[in-house]
């Protein structure tokens, strides 16, 4: 409980001074950066068993998180734990060595982890799952550090674990959760952290601030066409559609997207042929589309590859730290896509068609 | 029945000879039932064999989906999702006759949910999930038509072997046994007659 105190002072105290340490921080990622896996790696891996890149894995900066979790967990559970641990650590040394408003766009950033492990603790109360069954679920990549979520994880109730979040920012929608309308909660958790990004960003002034403010609301714009897509194509109804679309998106405004809304599930998809993301999604949009899966990830590559487009500019700005944790959360991914896939027998075609690289 | 527990009586006669016409219509409509039963059986394999297909193709699919979904997604996330569903589907056992065998009629509510309505909440998931949902939600479908056409096979074969059973005991042993039986009576009685057809001119001449 000390610990979150103290963090969320360290948060407040962020977010109203302006001291930055900019040039430390990028000096560490660009430091950090070097760790990453060049991309040639994904192509030896594809061409690896199993066997062959569990040790692979376990000869890189992956090496500690693997030694450290053997005793819990073996194979490809090992392996995924472990990835997910080092994303953990690398994002809180983030967190840690920022200061200023830094620090208050990273945190801002990382929140939506403290967001999911709120919502998996939640979801673990709901289901009376055991405490080390939730404890696995956790990924303390965000501004709460694993020992507070143990802790949460640890109270008897929801309310219990409300309680104590009661002086977080999330408390006014937690408050109403009264044990069966979790959906709802979460939902408005993940709005929360979209508005708060979207606030973060006030209105920039400065290039690489337009330039962060332009991948926040890149990201906002394919959220909100990937929820469009998903609940559209269920025919699900538009005033629930609405109350789920984000606002602050850079092409697609609030008000073009009411404007989505009421469409027919064929007519949403022509109108959106005017939106730079069409080129994107041209090749599986369709009224008589099946799976929105390859939408979905050509749609992710879509961000990621936005992102990467302008990662160079402006050295000494968030944009090259923003670059990095996108870069070394797609290295997570495509480790663990290769890894799963390749545990589960997928087509090695499937595989590569989910890497982004 | 043994010759030698028969008495050899008119009126053992008479109830032998009920006794017979009920078992010839009984083994009759038995016949009648295991034929139908067989026919009826048929029928069900064809079902069953085109369920089968259909829940070994959702099966396959089903692991395809959550295995990408566990791959793009990773496996914490899948297990944290799945924490939100804590609401089975709810089956209903019913039955119904075919030619006097009680088989069950499985019926499941609430397997298929619409995405807003799964437990989990819309924006920190993806299609990756709903999808996997999807296919799982397919999967108990056909589990629980399989179970329902596999039971009732089952119970239909059980059925057919019993009938089977009967009308051969019937053809085999019990019509002829009571055939025996009757003719020896029959015998007899004749053999009685004789004696006193004999024993009343002796006691004449």
């Amino acid at each position: 409980m000390r610990l979150f105190q103290r963090l969320r002072n360290k948060s407040s105290s962020a977010t109203s001074s302006g001291g930055s340490n900019y040039a430390y921080v990028t000096a560490r990622v660009r430091a950090m950066k070097s760790n990453l896996l060049p991309k040639e790696t994904y192509s030896r891996l594809m061409n690896m068993d199993l066997d062959e890149i569990t040790r692979f894995i376990g000869e890189t900066q992956y090496k500690q998180d693997v030694d450290e979790l053997a005793r819990k967990f073996k194979g490809v559970d090992l392996i995924e734990h472990a990835l997910n641990r080092n994303l953990a650590v690398t994002f809180s040394k983030l967190i840690d060595i920022s200061e200023g408003e830094l620090n208050y766009l990273i945190t801002e950033y990382l929140k939506n982890y403290d967001i999911w492990d709120i919502k998996t603790i939640l979801r673990g109360k709901y289901y009376n799952a055991t405490l080390e069954e939730i404890k696995d679920n956790l990924v303390s990549a965000g501004q709460l550090k694993y020992n507070f979520l143990s802790e949460l994880a640890e109270k008897e109730s929801y309310e219990h674990v409300i309680d104590t979040l009661s002086n977080t920012d999330y408390y006014p929608i937690l408050k109403n959760y009264d044990g069966t309308n979790l959906p709802e909660i979460e939902n408005q958790l993940d709005k929360l952290y979209y508005q708060r990004l979207f606030n973060a960003i006030g209105t920039p002034k400065s290039s690489d601030r337009k330039l962060f403010s332009k991948l926040i609301r890149t990201e906002i714009d394919i959220k909100n066409i990937k929820t469009m897509f998903r609940m559209k194509k269920e025919g699900v109804e538009d005033g629930e559609l609405e109350d789920l679309v984000l606002d602050g998106g850079l092409r697609l405004s609030l008000k073009e997207i009411n404007s989505l809304v009421p469409l027919p599930f064929a007519d949403f998809i022509n109108s959106l042929e005017k939106y730079p993301y069409w080129d994107a999604i041209s090749d599986f949009a369709s009224p008589d589309m099946e799976s929105l899966v390859d939408l979905e990830t050509s749609l992710t590559k879509y961000s990621i590859k936005s992102a990467a487009s302008f990662s160079h500019e402006y050295p000494l700005s968030i944009v090259p730290i923003m670059d990095y944790m996108i870069n070394k959360k797609n290295e997570v991914n495509n480790l663990r896509i290769i890894i799963r896939g390749k545990a589960v027998n997928l087509d090695d075609e499937i595989i590569r068609n989910q890497l982004v690289i | 029945m043994g010759t030698k527990d028969v008495k050899p009586t008119r009126s053992e006669l008479i109830e032998l000879k009920k006794k017979i016409k009920l078992s010839q219509s009984g083994h009759k409509l038995l016949k009648m039932k295991r034929d139908g039963l067989i026919l009826e059986f048929f029928e069900i394999l064809n079902k069953a064999k085109g369920v089968r297909n259909e829940l070994d193709d959702a099966y396959d699919n089903a692991t395809e989906k959550i295995g990408i979904a566990e791959a793009v997604e990773g496996r914490m996330v899948i297990k944290s999702t799945a924490l939100a569903l804590k609401d089975g589907p709810e089956i209903s056992l019913e039955s119904h006759n075919i030619m006097g065998v009680v088989v069950p009629k499985i019926e499941a509510s609430s397997v298929h949910k619409p995405i807003n309505k799964r437990g989990y909440g819309i924006l920190g998931t993806s299609s990756y999930i709903d999808e996997t949902v999807d296919s799982y939600e397919i999967l108990v479908d056909k589990i629980i038509l399989a179970a329902e056409i596999e039971t009732t096979m089952k119970r239909l074969l059980d059925d057919i072997e019993k009938t089977k059973r009967r009308v051969n005991a019937l053809e085999f042993k019990v019509i002829p046994e009571m055939q025996e039986a009757m003719d020896f009576i029959r015998f007899r009685l004749d053999e009685m007659e004789r004696e006193n057809t004999f024993r009343l001119k002796r006691i004449k001449a």
